[in-house]
């Protein structure tokens, strides 16, 4: 490559853009991208306005259609409940919306609270190494050794469960697998030559962890931390199914699985409507996640 | 007649050509290679890189995949052609054609003993041996490539094995199975000098003692001159040339070899000289009596490794100064404390008279404006994913120099200047080349217009057209700015080419400090003279290696002997050197050294 003429223009104009608007273009341009917006903002907008705009109040019981199956899915269905109604004849679809509510705020703020609170010790823990390091880590084990569901049982079985108290408590079980992820990765960066570059030009060790090394390491944690909205969102639902969540009238997926439960022979589609819900978010996401990491990585050439 | 014709030649390379498979198209990378190569024959392939080298060797290593694929060809062995059929082919890999790469630190497998491996390595090409007959063997392979008690470090693992005796290790790893053919790719790159000079030495000896033909690819002519028999050109993945050593540097027959022998720079002749800047009255940064040492963790518990001992030198403002050695020689350790990343144990470093040993941390940072450091890795020094406008942006940034339009305009008026185009502003420094790179870092160490530039290794990444750019590029900025460059280097013809003083540096000290001229036509220390004489060049050698370094490695510096650190090398020692540490002295006209065999030189510390 060194015949290569040095002052020679760059080959495509594109270049002159910013990295992440390029980054953002290209994902964009692929069609998973695309799907996986439009199913995610079709659903967060059904589920932000659909309750509202219906006028169906989901707690609001109806004795006489209990029990209707969704449209096209057995005998008495209507177009009244699409997705038919429970055992006390609420409106499914109203339900699983407003559910899907709860389940993405717990998911995705858990999520970015343990991701943050994960990446901040991990940072501090392997950029300074030595006493730090020991003291992050040990109080890291220490956390990593109590199972997330004891944790969640203690606490949540002594306080009332309220929103903010589950975030809390599961965001608390989550850190410390960001935690140690984010420690070896900081370790090893921290060895290359950039960062003492970084130390020669003069960087502080607060500009070399949060403007060098964070903005390089957080952005693959964060794709995987999109799995993690879908673990979270499912232990919310454990959580409510063991009555530990968000309770009842109010519609959590949690709160609806545990109901549908015991109709699970003859009306399979109680307990079955959040898990749909849940895979079409997490599938959208996922798909999204994908193709940005993947735009990533075609702009960044792996380095 | 197949037979007739492998008795006079081993390896007949007929109308070879391999192409790479890309997106645009194959891509021709060898084309219509032959050659033919007899037993016991030392052949050497060079080329810049890009020829095809490394294609060469390892598709007659039997070693090439996707997306590479040969084309048209053949490749005789014995008479037999591998490309034709590739089981015999496999069969031969690693039994009758052995290859040794150049990284020798990734070839070995560091959960096994070395003696382990070329134990399993034998047995698994000769299940008929025994394993106590493997192991003499190996022992016996270990001395002939002379691993210091052989016995012993059979039983030692590679990392426990100094780069120089890896590289040993490898061979004896290819020689083991006794192949007939030993493909030698590029294997003294990542050594020093001297080392590379006894694996010089020491594959030339092995090649009449056990009778093996040897492909030495190198990237250095002067290198392959030395180790050859023959010496065949390549460019473009064609052969341009094929002649022995002395034909080929006395009429070369090809453009492109003429232009390849004019371009090496040279030690002693006087060549396309380049301006050596006249040294100033006024240092510009003094460095006074400076350890350093670092703990490590051995097998009897902790240990001092003495990385930095007691050098003193000056750099005059304006100068070009100089700092060679090879690696473990302490110019890494030196220079992080000439940069203020380590403080020293003991001494002073005098920048513009402030100590920047002792400068608090703010203060440091605020010196850091005035002296700056180009780094070595071309790769690894950029920070990954920042385009290259907030590279060049952020030492402004850190500094808080102007505001946003400014430090934007400051930028593009540094790229242009070190000749990048202003245009890649938004890009990633990913598609640029080594050479761009390093014009990148150089320029990002220039934009807070410091006094004075440490270059680390800068341009050893670098092939040689590309060095040469980047000089012209360096004495340009120091006549338009003033700089002052401290090149660290183990390279002694560039620093030949600009530096005016040179410290060279032995296990942590500095043995001698002298003039350029005078360092090279008159050395004052034995280590210099065998650096001199281990250097790879086409010259007629002042200095013959043999007269000049005795057989072994530098001690560790762990535990030091007493006395001169050199005494366990140099063929001139005597016991005074075993016992007491000569001191750097003045031998007249600004050169010093530290050697009792100089006249002047009689006060010792130690």
């Amino acid at each position: 490559m060194s015949s290569m003429d040095i002052t020679s223009a760059p080959p495509e104009i594109a270049r002159e853009r910013k990295v992440s608007t390029r980054i953002w273009q290209q994902a964009f341009a692929s069609v998973e991208f695309r799907i996986g917006l439009i199913v995610l903002t079709l659903l967060i907008a059904a589920a932000l306005l659909y309750p509202q705009l219906s006028g169906i109040d989901p707690t609001k019981m109806n004795i006489k259609a209990k029990l209707t199956p969704p449209v096209f899915m057995g005998e008495g269905w209507t177009w009244a409940h699409p997705l038919g109604t429970d055992q006390l004849g609420r409106d499914m679809l109203v339900r699983a919306l407003v559910g899907l509510r709860y389940s993405l705020l717990i998911g995705v703020s858990t999520t970015v609270l343990m991701l943050l609170v994960g990446a901040l010790i991990g940072l501090f823990a392997g950029y300074f190494g030595g006493r730090i390091d020991t003291v992050l880590m040990r109080l890291t084990d220490a956390q990593l050794s109590i199972p997330m569901i004891i944790l969640a049982i203690t606490i949540l079985g002594v306080s009332r469960p309220t929103i903010p108290s589950i975030i809390l408590v599961l965001g608390l079980a989550g850190w410390p697998v960001y935690a140690r992820v984010m420690r070896s990765t900081v370790m090893a960066e921290r060895k290359k030559e950039y960062v003492r570059g970084a130390m020669v030009l003069g960087a502080t060790d607060w500009r070399i962890m949060f403007t060098l090394l964070l903005p390089l390491v957080l952005p693959p944690m964060a794709f995987v931390a999109v799995l993690d909205i879908a673990r979270m969102m499912i232990f919310e639902s454990v959580l409510g199914f063991l009555g530990l969540g968000v309770q009842p009238p109010t519609p959590t997926f949690g709160n609806i699985i545990s109901d549908g439960r015991k109709y699970l022979m003859n009306a399979w589609w109680i307990a079955t409507m959040p898990g749909v819900f849940l895979v079409l978010v997490l599938t959208s996401i996922n798909l999204m996640g994908a193709s940005l990491e993947r735009a990533r990585n075609a702009i960044y050439g792996g380095a | 007649m197949l037979d007739t014709a492998s008795e006079t030649t081993l390896l007949s390379v007929r109308g070879l050509s391999v192409v790479a498979d890309g997106p645009d198209g194959p891509r021709q990378i060898l084309e219509g290679i032959g050659f033919d190569l007899k037993p016991r024959q030392i052949l050497s392939v060079i080329g810049e890189s890009g020829s095809g080298k490394t294609v060469l060797a390892r598709t007659l290593a039997s070693w090439i995949a996707a997306p590479l694929r040969v084309t048209a060809g053949q490749v005789l062995f014995k008479g037999r052609d591998l490309l034709a059929d590739r089981a015999y082919a496999r069969g031969l890999a690693g039994r009758e054609i052995a290859y040794v790469g150049g990284n020798p630190a990734g070839a070995l497998d560091p959960t096994m003993t070395v003696g382990a491996q070329l134990v399993e390595k034998l047995r698994a090409v000769r299940p008929d041996i025994s394993a106590s007959d493997a192991k003499a063997k190996a022992i016996r392979l270990l001395q002939a490539v002379r691993i210091p008690a052989a016995e012993r470090r059979f039983h030692e693992y590679p990392f426990q094995y100094s780069g120089g005796m890896m590289q040993r290790a490898m061979i004896v790893d290819a020689l083991i199975s006794d192949p007939a053919l030993l493909i030698a790719d590029n294997i003294t790159q990542p050594l020093d000098v001297t080392v590379a000079a006894q694996i010089l030495k020491l594959m030339r000896e092995l090649n009449s003692e056990f009778s093996t033909a040897i492909l030495f690819i190198c990237s250095s002519l002067p290198v392959a001159c030395d180790a050859s028999d023959e010496v065949m050109v390549l460019n473009k993945g064609r052969v341009v040339e094929r002649q022995t050593p002395d034909r080929l540097t006395a009429a070369p027959q090809h453009a492109y070899t003429s232009a390849l022998i004019a371009e090496l720079p040279t030690l002693w002749q006087e060549g396309p000289q380049r301006r050596r800047p006249a040294a100033t009255e006024k240092p510009i940064m003094s460095v006074r009596g400076v350890s350093k040492a670092y703990e490590t963790r051995g097998k009897s518990g902790k240990a001092l490794v003495q990385a930095v001992r007691h050098v003193d030198f000056d750099v005059f403002a304006g100068d070009n100064f100089g700092i060679v050695g090879e690696s473990g020689c302490g110019k890494s350790s030196l220079m992080r404390l000439l940069t203020g990343l380590e403080r020293p144990d003991g001494g002073q470093i005098l920048f513009q008279g402030e100590d920047v040993g002792a400068a608090s941390a703010r203060r440091l940072r605020e010196l850091r404006r005035e002296f700056q450091l180009v780094l070595q890795d071309p790769y690894g020094s950029l920070p990954p994913q920042s385009p290259i406008g907030a590279i060049l942006e952020e030492p402004l940034k850190i500094h808080r120099i102007g505001n946003r339009a400014e430090r934007r305009d400051r930028a593009r008026a540094v790229m242009s200047e070190v000749g990048l185009h202003p245009g890649l502003y938004e890009s990633l420094p990913t598609g640029l080349s080594a050479g761009q790179r390093q014009r990148l870092n150089v320029a990002r160490a220039m934009i807070l217009e410091p006094s004075l530039l440490i270059m680390d290794e800068t341009l050893s990444a670098l092939d040689q057209t590309e060095q040469g750019k980047l000089l012209d590029l360096f004495e340009r900025l120091q006549a338009q700015h003033g700089f002052t460059y401290i090149f660290i280097s183990h390279d002694l013809t560039m620093v030949r080419q600009v530096c005016s003083r040179i410290a060279v540096m032995y296990l942590g000290e500095a043995v001698e400090v002298a003039p350029n001229d005078r360092l090279f036509f008159d050395p004052g220390h034995p280590y210099t003279r065998a650096l001199l004489s281990a250097a790879p060049t086409l010259e007629l050698r002042r200095y013959r290696p043999e007269d000049c370094l005795l057989e072994g490695e530098p001690p560790s510096p762990i535990d030091l002997p007493p006395g001169c650190a050199f005494a366990s090398r140099c063929p001139q020692a005597f016991d005074r050197c075993r016992s007491q540490n000569p001191a750097l002295l003045s031998r007249g006209g600004q050169a010093l050294a530290a050697c009792f065999l100089n006249p002047t030189n009689e006060a010792t510390h130690v």
